[in-house]
């Protein structure tokens, strides 16, 4: 895991794009705190067909998770995410692969402290499902 | 049915529910959730290594929310459309933490996918023991009538 600095972070740098694969037991692992307002929709397609959805969903948090880490990955292990926002444009199903791809859109000192902001997604057919923009806290050469 | 044919579900006694904060509850930040959902992620960060006492930033997903219980529920459907994670200090492993929710905001929207849907977020706030913010948590959960939703691949 490569450590980058603020200094050296450059606006409109691409992050390396990575593929995921949703199964439905990573599925059904990281969502056992949402059966009560999600029933059984992240392990059941059956129960997804009543509002229109070929498959198990994936749930948000897990897609949010793994951009979490893909940014964290980028930044390496002295930086700390600071807020990820997340708009879940379209439902994602298990089984099919979601790249995740974004870019650096921002960097500044505030109250002393060197941001660095990026957008990224998760790709499903080549077209965005989640956008996200997520603030990290950047470690500084000086 | 016509835009004009439309009455918003939203009531005042609904209004009245932004912004009222629920009562405090305590979550723990659990060794087992952070080092499931770090697996589950396949995540080999060395600050969230094994002894390390720091789990990863996305085990906020298993803290939960604490306001769930005093959202009304005015459609039967309900997906997740917008989330937003934030983070003041990493957590530790075992800290038990002061959850305290409020729903922000109920609007409707008219159109896209889910046809007329209400949009709920929900913000619940992390407090530690000595009262310090630790992270926050906001979520929209968009209800619909599953009978005017679309289809999804």
């Amino acid at each position: 895991m490569t450590q980058r600095y603020f200094e050296d972070v450059v606006i409109d740098e691409e992050l390396e794009p990575l593929e995921r694969i949703p199964t439905v037991e990573l599925a059904g692992g990281f969502s056992p705190g949402q059966e009560s307002i999600m029933g059984n929709r992240f392990t059941d397609a059956a129960v997804n067909r009543e509002i229109g959805i070929r498959g198990a969903l994936v749930p948000g948090p897990l897609k949010i998770a793994w951009l979490t880490k893909y940014v964290s990955d980028w930044a390496g292990v002295g930086a700390e995410i600071a807020s990820i926002r997340v708009a879940l444009r379209r439902p994602d199903v298990a089984g099919k692969p979601l790249i995740l791809s974004g870019r650096v859109v921002d960097k500044r000192i505030s109250d002393g402290v060197p941001l660095v902001e990026l957008e990224v997604v998760t790709l499903a057919d080549g077209q965005p499902s989640v956008r996200a923009n997520v603030q990290v806290r950047m470690p500084a050469r000086a | 049915m016509p835009e004009d044919e439309i009455r918003s579900l939203i009531t005042d006694e609904h209004r009245a529910l932004v912004g009222v904060q629920g009562e405090p509850a305590t979550v723990t930040v659990r060794e087992a959730d952070a080092h499931r959902l770090r697996d589950l992620c396949g995540d080999d960060d060395p600050r969230y290594a094994d002894g390390t006492g720091i789990a990863p930033p996305y085990v906020i997903s298993s803290l939960g929310n604490a306001s769930r219980r005093e959202s009304p529920n005015i459609l039967p459907g309900g997906l997740m459309t917008q989330q937003e994670w934030k983070f003041t200090r990493p957590f530790r492993i075992g800290e038990e933490l002061t959850a305290i929710s409020q729903i922000s905001d109920i609007r409707e929207r008219l159109g896209g996918r889910y046809g007329y849907s209400i949009l709920i977020t929900t913000t619940t706030n992390y407090y530690d023991a000595e009262h310090n913010h630790v992270a926050a948590v906001m979520m929209t959960l968009t209800q619909f009538d599953p009978a005017g939703a679309g289809e999804t691949e």
